[in-house]
């Protein structure tokens, strides 16, 4: 008897106490910065090295590159960039091996949508994604930082 | 009303009670409409959450949406049902859970018959709910709304004994199967000599057999979300499912007025010096509290298991009750004659 | 003319109380259970076989998702098979880290399994609770990771990211802030007469029969068998810090209970320990090859996962990608005891033991 008369004190006390759950949809639920949500791209920095796409385990990365427009300059431009959404585990891979942190995280999670189709996310809707850009991206696989690894 | 009920039935007599009976449904369906509310913001508040916040100015017309959403849903009968047993059960559960209040008084003037064997009549007609829980669960074709119903059998005819024994003691101390003059016999002044001091036994066996009439937590074991999914009424969607569901708040309505007028001195007030407060106040007053303790006990305790159930009702609950009608009539014996 | 029959249920795939898509047919007498056939791979990926077109560092993301009640345990354990067989230092503040980590990540498990064993025997609130405390612990690791469930943290030879500023505090914090709860739940749950009733004595085996099915985790040490590879073959950091291995005597339901909740408050112990001994600089990533190819051979590790021994066992032939990786999974392994326990039981004891043995389906089908 005196166990459920405890039980009962604690729902009790709880009644009143402070309530812990977030009005979400209404107010917006910030992400800490570290947070891996949908991926920015920067075109401009992207030297089509293709390591986010082999990196990637779930292979939903498809990018092709064109040559330089510049005949100054060597080397190639981006021309697609694809990521499929559907299958996207949003792991933090691509971002970590990318040398010149062309995609990088932002702290958007939201990704529901009507159809499946506009879950393939292009260069253009991923490079206009530019807002709560993740700040420290810690790419250990860069070489920048260190070619011990 | 009292006097309408012993003359010969007119039309004119018969259009004025249907009326009544009309207007008196709209009340009940708006007190079911609020206890879920009710029920869904103290079990969310015991649940650190806010509850139904979102339809109608904090969260009010939400018991409103759910309801118009099962009204608006498919109508969905198994193919291998029986048909018949099907449609006719949740009509079963609502019609008794709607009559038995026509013998609950509210105030001394308020009332709608006045019956000298209303409490017999409550417990009659309760019983019969069971009976629309057992179709339910068997038409359905369902192994689990099966089980839900063969349990919710062996639950009500076990707890309806002792539920009915632990009244005893309360009608030999106000010598009444009247619920009006039950009250009446736990006037005179202070909240002592209300029949919940005098009948603390019958009062604990009363709320726990009650609790597990309406089958609900930690007796919930008929629809035992975690076992039986949602037991007898697993197959029942739109309409028919919001009927069971009607059935058991109207049942909560119903134990929580007939703990009122049977422990709790009905209208009375706590004390002399309150009796300016009208008596309505003080009905909803207690009658409020017992919702909330249902609703209280619900968001605190494990369900009971079915053979815990059994042995709980049969080897404490009924001896106990049984016991408590030997003091009172002791008592009486000794010290009232 | 009066005629029984047994009944066939199917209990699952989709059923409120099999943890997912679980699925057990049950011969039924009555309420009686006759005969029960645990139906699994509902939720089967093929981890195992995808692991072997894949290299380390892809395969990380992959373990989030076989237990994902307890992605860091998993974490650890194939990056610590990977280590072994390659023979790498870990950074003594990245051990720490993942130490801290998985400790954490153990009291967030048995909070899990605390608050759904309560919503199985059909008490709400005690989830509700459990889930504000837990949720502590995922802000935690979100700030820490950047993600709340399949955190994707640890790397071969360290961990992907150093500790946030002030994160450390917020740890330190939080062990009193849980110890005060356990209170709490002590009140609201593990002195409720109608629970005690529920638990006691169901589901009961002996240390024999738990050893013969191989459980290991809560569901062993409730028989009194005080075996916890933390203590008895440390690995990271375990044997630098004090603490028990609680123990029951009966085997039953309600001794699984005790343990666990114990193992909570000894977690709490170490990570106070973890916390104070916790280096205050040092790198986070050790000397790692540019591309993981373990040496030709084969290893087995297994770690302390919260519900029982976890293994990896990786066969090399020297490549990026694994010959054959094969995980031992404790879910999996402890659901072997559950026909044997179920014969004889009703169906709401049936409830109660399969929440008793903690199970997650996302291991279980891997």
């Amino acid at each position: 008897m005196n166990g459920l008369l405890q039980g009962l004190g604690v729902t009790l006390k709880a009644l009143t106490a402070p309530k812990v759950t977030t009005s979400y949809p209404d107010e917006p639920f910030l992400m800490p910065d570290r947070f891996r949500g949908i991926q920015n791209f920067i075109p401009d920095l992207c030297i089509v090295c293709n390591q986010c796409a082999r990196i990637c385990p779930t292979d939903c990365i498809t990018l092709t590159g064109k040559p330089n427009p510049d005949p100054e300059k060597k080397g190639k431009v981006i021309d697609t960039f694809d990521i499929n959404f559907e299958i996207c585990i949003l792991c933090d891979l691509c971002t970590e091996v990318c040398p010149t942190e062309a995609i990088v995280m932002t702290n958007h999670f939201e990704l529901a949508v009507y159809s499946r189709d506009e879950l393939y996310k292009d260069a253009e809707w991923l490079t206009d994604n530019n807002t709560l850009v993740r700040k420290d991206n810690n790419n250990i696989g860069a070489p920048a930082k260190g070619g011990a690894k | 009303m009292g006097a309408w009920l012993n003359e010969p039935l007119t039309w004119g007599s018969a259009l004025i009670l249907f009326l009544w009976s009309t207007v008196f449904l709209l009340i009940v369906l708006g007190f079911v409409t609020y206890a879920i509310y009710y029920e869904r913001k103290v079990i969310g508040w015991m649940q650190l959450r806010i509850g139904p916040n979102r339809v109608g100015p904090f969260g009010l017309l939400q018991t409103v949406a759910d309801i118009f959403k099962l009204l608006i849903k498919e109508d969905t009968i198994p193919r291998r049902a029986d048909r018949l047993l099907f449609i006719i059960a949740p009509a079963l559960a609502f019609i008794p859970s709607f009559t038995v209040l026509a013998v609950i008084p509210y105030t001394e003037k308020l009332y709608f018959a006045d019956l000298n064997v209303g409490l017999l009549y409550y417990v009659a007609l309760s019983g019969i709910t069971t009976l629309a829980m057992v179709l339910g669960g068997w038409a359905s074709n369902n192994k689990y709304a099966l089980l839900g119903g063969m349990r919710s059998a062996a639950q009500m005819i076990s707890y309806e004994v002792p539920l009915v024994i632990s009244i005893v003691g309360v009608i030999l101390l106000s010598g009444s199967l009247n619920l009006r003059d039950i009250v009446a016999a736990q006037g005179g002044g202070w909240f002592w000599s209300w029949n919940l001091f005098p009948q603390i036994i019958g009062f604990i066996v009363f709320y726990i057999a009650a609790v597990s009439e309406l089958n609900r937590t930690p007796f919930d074991l008929p629809e035992a979300e975690s076992e039986l999914v949602a037991g007898y009424h697993v197959e029942y969607s739109g309409f028919r499912f919001a009927f069971f569901m009607l059935a058991e708040y109207v049942y909560v309505y119903a134990i929580a007025a007939l703990t009122t007028v049977l422990f709790l001195g009905g209208w009375h007030a706590p004390a002399p010096f309150l009796d300016f407060v009208p008596g309505i106040i003080w009905f909803l007053l207690k009658f409020a509290f017992i919702v909330f303790s249902l609703f209280w006990i619900r968001a605190t305790f494990p369900r009971v298991r079915v053979d815990q159930l059994m042995s709980l009702g049969w080897k404490v609950l009924l001896p106990v009750a049984l016991l408590n009608v030997f003091l009172t009539a002791l008592y009486l014996e000794l010290f009232v004659k | 003319m009066i005629r029984t029959e047994e009944l066939l249920l199917n209990v699952g795939p989709q059923h409120p109380s099999t943890h997912g898509v679980f699925r057990i047919v049950v011969k039924l007498d009555g309420e009686v259970i006759t005969e029960a056939t645990p139906v699994m791979g509902y939720l089967h990926r093929g981890t195992e076989k995808l692991a072997e077109s894949l290299n380390f560092t892809q395969i990380i993301p992959y373990t989030d998702r076989m237990d994902y009640v307890s992605a860091m345990t998993n974490n650890y354990v194939l990056v610590h098979a990977v280590e072994t067989m390659m023979g790498l230092e870990v950074p003594l503040r990245a051990e720490f880290l993942r130490l801290i980590v998985m400790e954490l990540q153990r009291v967030a498990s048995h909070l899990v399994w605390w608050g759904t064993y309560l919503l199985d025997i059909g008490a709400m609130s005690p989830f509700l609770y459990a889930f504000r405390d837990r949720e502590i612990i995922i802000n935690l690791f979100n700030e820490l990771c950047g993600a709340r469930l399949t955190y994707n943290y640890m790397r071969v030879g360290g961990v992907k990211w150093d500790a946030p500023p002030g994160w450390m505090d917020k740890v330190k914090d939080f062990i009193p802030y849980m110890e005060k709860k356990l209170e709490e739940y002590d009140k609201l749950v593990s002195g409720n007469e109608i629970f005690l009733a529920r638990i006691k004595g169901v589901g009961q085996y002996d240390a024999a029969t738990a050893i013969d099915h191989g459980l290991s985790g809560a569901n062993l040490r409730c028989t009194g068998v005080r075996w916890d590879l933390r203590r008895d073959e440390p690995y990271s950091l375990y044997s630098r810090f004090e603490f028990d291995v609680p123990i029951g005597h009966n085997g039953d339901c309600y001794d699984r209970y005790l343990v666990r909740l114990e193992e909570i408050r000894q977690s709490l112990r170490i990570l106070k320990q973890a916390v104070e001994q916790f280096p205050s600089d040092g790198e986070t990533m050790g000397k790692v090859p540019r591309v993981i190819r373990p040496p030709v051979g084969e290893t087995y590790v297994r770690i302390e996962s919260p519900r029982g021994e976890i293994g990896c066992h990786i066969v090399s032939k020297g490549k990026a990608e694994p010959y054959r990786l094969k995980f031992r999974r404790p879910s999996f392994v402890n659901l072997q005891i559950l026909p044997k326990l179920l014969v004889g039981e009703t169906m709401t004891n049936l409830i109660t033991i399969l929440g008793g043995i903690d199970i997650v389906v996302g291991e279980v089908d891997c």
